[in-house]
């Protein structure tokens, strides 16, 4: 080990060591000062939902810390009086169907793309990589006429499925360029022993993907739990998720913050929990796809 | 990195798979996963890998320019993926070992551009037929062109048509859009967020990225930064609601703003005080500060009386009094003229009224705008005394310190600033995800490049202009892209943070596409179009991908 | 949901025993007389039709209203069996509607917060017109005035379940005995008021300026104030353009109350970003204001935020700003948007007598039904709102904004109700307001 490369900086004597150590404090404290800025917002929706209305009512969160007495579990017993755990389970049952299906259709087509001659395949894939950007609002005219004609408007299938259909670009784009990763040795050996295409997808090239899956997996449950767009269009009250719900209460938000914040709170903890277990997976999907 | 890629020569068994391995997109990390085989065990190190190998096989050849860099970075950070950061490390921290480094070329050749893989399954091989192909396809292509493609078409065709969809009326809907006041606003809006949004958050995403290399605990950081990501758009909505709020008491932006001001501000003030209009009031409001409309001798008594006060601020105020005037000064009271229960008289002090104490007085000699000759302060029952007066005509003036509001607060959620609040809560969500793939793309800059500028003398400065940030480029070219096309979507947030009075003026296309087809109005045709027109607008980056990834796949 | 079920449950037990309605909510026995008189002849008291038959109703009620709704929707679901479900619309009805009705899926029921969605939607087709059983409900119980709001083209869509009185003033008691003020009769009189009221320290007046809804309220009584009830007709109408100088005239009168910083709780800013419940608590719950101009629903959440009514929350007619003396009503209108059986008699129900009584007998409804006897109401306040709504005199006047197509008077952002906050925030440019409420009154009516 030399000098040099202990500092990992350039040897500009005792002087440069002692800007750098300034440095490296300014620079720690100024990081301090932006986490506390990301951090409190969050914090802040927490300690309202848990603290009594006529507290919030007249003072700032940031009080409560003072005054323990005022904290409380009621917001959360009258949010859940309300009905508001049909909206989580609606939740649930809108986003885990979706991510499977998209999982499912995405990984046979981009199998086909990455190992399938077909004629017309790269121009098929162009399009797929151009519908990675079309905004969603396109289709929310044509598609309630269309579900209103199947009769699925309002239904829970009739948002997975639009769900799935604006899910599957990303989708096939991402687990088609992993696939096309796999060496090609392994599904040559496959072929040789005269396995089906299926068994290879199934048996060889779809167990290998796994960290690919994962990272797709959790991005498409994030992006369809915290969906309100297409709820706000495609889901009847009974079917609607809890960003909908929440919404609906968020015109008199001055009144309601006693009910919103609980919520907002109880909504975004599973993709909190989801986010922190499967972070690396997270961070790999957004790479491999930052184009979204 | 070209450095690795040349330098120690891999025994690669197929060349193909191991260009295909060191650019395939992020997820391929098989240091994670069991190797899949031999072959790639070595080959992503060789293609990708700056580090472990490196070290052990470029020694002979290298030592001098390898080991700066491979010591004071490579190697703790191939160790560091199990040891100092533990485990949730490995990822947004990722700069370094084993995720990253597949990531960036990912990245480097631009995100949607990663599959320079495509090149390789075209190797030649037993095919399976094209009729299994159409099998494996069927779904997928059957859900996207029933409702990804057929949408398209047929938002064209309902675009030009009329609200009800039976006339046929070709442009005027698009006519529309650019003649109606409101649309013209949230085009606007939409300019506003496409210039300075992305700006904002690559700046930011860089700032962080670089501040955060050397620092021990940059993983607790980047979690931090990070996290916004998974929470929904519309929760972050309620809680950026709370943080606007405007009440300093309520909303922590203007509490932190007030706070800061409350350092300068200080001292008792009425910002509420007034003089009663319309009457027979001896005082009246100028410049904001209050003067007396006559003037006034040395051995008078001057009445300020004052109204508008709030009952909370004069809780503990004593009750008012004339002030009898020694010789040689102007005495007086300045008082809240106004009877609890009403009744009292107008400019008298009477009984119950309360006095206003600690309001500076001046005595200002001549008219308006003529010399201070004397100053005092009112006692709690809102008498003063001026002394040492000689004799003239005095103007009274209460300055307009005493009425200086204690600071508000912005109204963030008002028209004026709802759209910069809004652009605020955006890059809170989003400033995470460009610092970790920035901080993917800086720790793939090659360490030695650095390293020699700064021996050649260069400073921090010029080293991260001239050679970290074009190095960067691609990847700093991706978040920008990215954000311009995700601000052009942006609905929830401004839907959920602008109060109903303030949804006009933050409009943005999108959310303006869902009022007008689905709100009260219901004008399908006009949505149809403003539908039509956001696709127009993120086509150019839509060709940009296409084109981007053709080029890659040649 | 799973709460509705058990009321439902309940009430029926309740039913099998008392054989009336109401059981479940524990209302007293008083029920029974005047809903077997009023009901037997009309809504046939037979035994549970409708078993097993779902409906939904939509309407854009929370909190308590929808509580107290609801109410009456038990006392359905026990009379015929039913199981009815409340969906709440929140405050853009349309916008909940409107991808419903596009998708093939509306509700059986919706109630409609406008009667110029009743001409909106019957145009689209939306609408199924009423049975005959229905609208023999409505010829009994409602004044010809009522039937014309929910009917278009001479078609009987809607049954107006109810009525609002928007010509009232709610004040604070305490703040005016603090400033020594006396109700006021006339506008003159009410900025005098406010003045007195500021200067002693209160800001006078809360706007529920993020509400558009409240200002087009104010704005409709003093100009059918200041220009007489015929003009009101023909402006609801657009027979007079919005340019037309007694829309100035009634402007200016408005910028003399909501023009004072002072006079504003949150000066202008503050007024635009608060919304309707939340202005009425900053009066009754906070204290921080001392009036706020609004209809008799004030009442329901004055209630809820402490204050009692008649002693701490008390209100006055809305003055005389000009000739008139205003009385301005609105009103709610039930409709069916699929034609089941089910979706008939839930109109039928709440259109008849027995319906209207089961509501009456809870805070914060007045009905416009003229056999709902007003002894139901349960205070003295309501009693009298009830009395000046059925016994509507020649100057009474139906909510211009609820009348004009939604485009202009009912939505969210667009037309009188941003134009309305435009001019709050500037009401210097009383010109400019009147040019773009013109045109954007033109381009609704076309």
């Amino acid at each position: 080990m030399t000098t040099t490369s202990a500092l990992g900086a350039p040897p500009r004597g005792v002087l440069g060591r002692i800007a750098d150590r300034v440095g490296g404090g300014l620079v720690q404290a100024v990081l301090v000062v932006i986490g506390v800025f990301w951090l409190v917002p969050t914090l802040g929706l927490f300690v309202v939902s848990i603290r009594q209305e006529t507290a919030n009512n007249s003072s700032g969160w940031w009080t409560a810390f003072t005054k323990p007495a005022e904290f409380t579990l009621r917001n959360y017993a009258d949010l859940l009086a309300t009905g508001f755990t049909s909206s989580f389970w609606n939740t649930v049952a809108i986003t885990v169907p979706t991510t499977v299906l998209v999982i499912g259709i995405a990984a046979m087509a981009a199998y086909a793309f990455a190992w399938m001659q077909f004629p017309g395949r790269d121009a098929l894939f162009l399009v797929v990589v151009g519908l990675l950007v079309v905004p969603i609002q396109i289709a929310l005219i044509p598609i309630a006429k269309l579900y209103g004609g199947l009769g699925i408007f309002g239904s829970i299938p009739g948002v997975v499925l639009f769900h799935v259909a604006f899910g599957l670009p990303f989708a096939i784009f991402l687990l088609r360029n992993f696939f096309a990763g796999i060496p090609g040795s392994l599904l040559e050996a496959a072929r040789m022993d005269g396995a089906g295409e299926w068994k290879i997808f199934s048996t060889v090239v779809f167990p290998l993907a796994k960290p690919a899956v994962a990272s797709l997996g959790i991005f498409q449950f994030l992006w369809v739990w915290n969906d309100l767009l297409v709820a706000l269009v495609f889901a009847n009250t009974e079917n609607q998720p809890m960003t909908k719900a929440l919404q609906s209460q968020m015109r008199q938000f001055g009144t309601n913050v006693d009910i919103l914040a609980p919520g907002a709170f109880l909504s975004l903890i599973i993709p909190l929990i989801l986010f922190f277990a499967f972070q690396r997976y997270f961070v790999q999907g957004m790479m491999a796809g930052s184009v979204k | 990195m070209t450095d690795r890629l040349d330098g120690p020569p891999d025994p690669r068994g197929d060349d193909g798979d191991a260009v295909a391995a060191g650019s395939s997109p992020g997820p391929r990390i098989p240091s994670a996963e069991s190797a899949p085989d031999s072959a790639t065990g070595t080959t992503p190190d060789s293609a990708t890998g700056t580090t472990p190998d490196s070290t052990s096989d470029a020694t002979p050849d290298s030592t001098s320019d390898a080991t700066p860099d491979s010591t004071s970075d490579a190697t703790p950070d191939s160790t560091s993926d199990a040891t100092p950061d533990s485990t949730p490390d490995s990822t947004p921290a990722s700069g370094t070992g084993a995720a990253a480094p597949p990531a960036v070329p990912s990245v480097a050749t631009a995100g949607p551009a990663a599959p320079a893989a495509a090149g390789t399954p075209k190797a030649p091989r037993l095919g399976p037929s094209p009729v299994m192909a159409v099998l494996f396809l069927l779904p997928g292509v059957v859900l996207l062109g029933a409702m990804v493609i057929y949408p398209i078409v047929y938002s064209v065709f309902r675009s030009l048509y009329d609200a009800g969809g039976e006339n046929f009326v070709g442009a005027e809907n698009y006519a529309t859009i650019f003649q109606d006041a409101s649309t013209l606003t949230t085009i606007r809006n939409n300019l506003i967020w496409v210039v300075v949004a992305p700006l904002l958050v690559t700046t930011l995403g860089l700032i962080f990225a670089v501040l955060t290399e050397r620092i021990r605990w940059a993983t607790a950081f980047k979690l931090i930064v990070f996290m916004p990501m998974a929470v929904s758009l519309m929760a972050s909505g309620v809680i950026f609601r709370l943080v606007y709020e405007q009440d300093p008491d309520r909303g922590v932006a203007n509490a932190v703003l007030s706070s800061v001001r409350g350092v300068f501000g200080s001292g008792e003030s009425y910002p509420d005080a007034r003089p009663r209009e319309n009457d027979q009031s001896p005082v009246t409001a100028a410049q904001g500060a209050v003067v007396t409309k006559g003037s006034a001798k040395p051995g008078q008594a001057v009445l300020l009386p004052l109204v508008g006060v709030k009952p909370a601020d004069l809780a503990s105020a004593a009750t008012a009094r004339p002030a009898p005037p020694g010789p040689g000064e102007l005495a007086g009271t300045v008082w809240f003229d106004f009877t609890q229960g009403g009744g009292g008289q107008a400019n008298q002090v009477d009984g119950t009224e309360k006095g206003l104490a600690g309001m500076t007085v001046e005595a200002v000699r001549g008219g308006p705008g003529g010399e201070v000759a004397a100053t005092a302060v009112t006692e709690a029952d809102g008498t003063f005394r001026l002394t040492g007066l000689s004799p003239g005509d005095y103007t009274l003036r209460l300055p307009r310190s005493n009425f200086e509001a204690s600071f508000n607060g912005l109204s963030w959620l008002g028209p004026a600033l709802i759209t910069p609040a809004i652009i605020g809560a955006f890059v809170w969500v989003w400033a995470g995800f460009a610092m970790v793939l920035i901080a993917a793309g800086l720790s793939a800059i090659p360490r030695d490049a650095l390293e020699a500028a700064r021996i050649d003398g260069a400073t921090e400065w010029q080293v991260f202009r001239r050679i970290t940030v074009p190095l960067l480029s691609p990847v700093l070219l991706v978040v920008f892209v990215t954000m311009i096309i995700n601000t052009l979507k942006v609905f929830d947030l401004v839907f959920v943070i602008a109060p109903g009075s303030v949804q006009p003026q933050a409009n943005v296309i999108a959310l303006e596409m869902w009022r007008v087809s689905f709100g009260g109005g219901g004008n399908q045709g006009l949505g149809s179009a403003l539908a039509i027109f956001l696709l127009v607008l993120v086509l150019p980056f839509m060709i940009l991908n296409i084109r981007r990834f053709r080029r890659d796949n040649q | 949901m799973r709460r509705t079920i058990i009321t439902a449950t309940t009430a029926g037990l309740a039913l099998a025993l008392a054989a009336c309605g109401g059981g479940s909510t524990g209302t007293t026995g008083t029920t029974t007389a005047p809903a077997a008189s009023g009901g037997a002849s009309s809504a046939p008291a037979a035994a549970k039709t409708l078993e097993g038959v779902t409906i939904e109703v939509a309407a854009k009620w929370t909190g308590p209203e929808q509580a107290n709704f609801q109410k009456v929707l038990d006392a359905f679901q026990a009379k015929t069996g039913a199981k009815v479900t409340y969906s709440s619309t929140g405050e853009d009805t349309g916008a909940y509607l409107g991808p419903r009705i596009q998708g093939g899926s509306p509700p059986d029921v919706a109630i409609l917060p406008q009667p110029g969605l009743v001409q909106q939607y019957a145009d689209a087709k939306s609408l199924k017109p009423l049975t005959p059983e229905v609208i023999k409900q409505i010829d009994e119980n409602y004044t010809p005035y009522w039937k014309e709001l929910g009917s278009a083209d001479g078609q009987v869509y809607g049954v107006l379940v109810k009525a609002a009185h928007k010509s009232l003033v709610w004040y604070r008691d305490q703040a005016f005995a603090d400033a020594g003020v006396q109700p006021p009769a006339t506008w003159d009189e009410l900025v005098k008021a406010a003045q007195t009221v500021a200067d002693s320290g209160t800001p006078p007046l809360s706007l529920c300026g993020a509400s558009g809804w409240t200002l087009t309220d104010l704005f409709e009584n003093v100009y059918l104030s200041t220009a007489g009830p015929e003009n009101y007709t023909k402006l609801s109408k657009h027979e007079i353009p919005w340019t037309d100088p007694s829309v100035t005239t009634a402007l200016e009168k408005i910028a003399q109350l909501t023009g004072k910083k002072e006079f504003l709780l949150g000066g202008t800013s503050g007024a635009l970003q608060t919304d309707f419940p939340t202005c009425v608590t900053q009066v009754y719950g906070q204290d921080k204001a001392a009036m706020v101009i609004e209809a008799d629903f004030v009442g329901t959440t004055a209630e809820e935020s402490g204050a009692k009514l008649g002693e701490e929350a008390k209100y006055f007619p809305f003055p005389k700003a000009g000739e008139t003396a205003p009385v301005v009503l609105g009103g709610d209108i039930a409709v069916a948007l699929k034609d089941s059986k089910g979706a008939m008699a839930l109109l039928e129900y709440l259109a008849s007598t027995e319906g209207g009584e089961v509501w009456a007998k809870l805070p914060g409804y007045l009905s416009p039904n003229r056999n709902v006897s007003p002894d139901n109401y349960p205070s003295e306040l309501t009693k009298q709102l009830a009395q000046t709504i059925i016994s509507a005199g020649e100057s009474v006047r139906y909510d211009m904004s609820d009348l004009a197509p939604s485009a202009f008077g009912g939505t969210d952002g667009k037309g009188e109700w941003k134009l309305l906050q435009d001019f709050v925030r500037d009401p210097s440019k009383i010109k400019e307001i009147q040019k773009s409420l013109e045109a954007e009154a033109a381009k609704a009516w076309k």
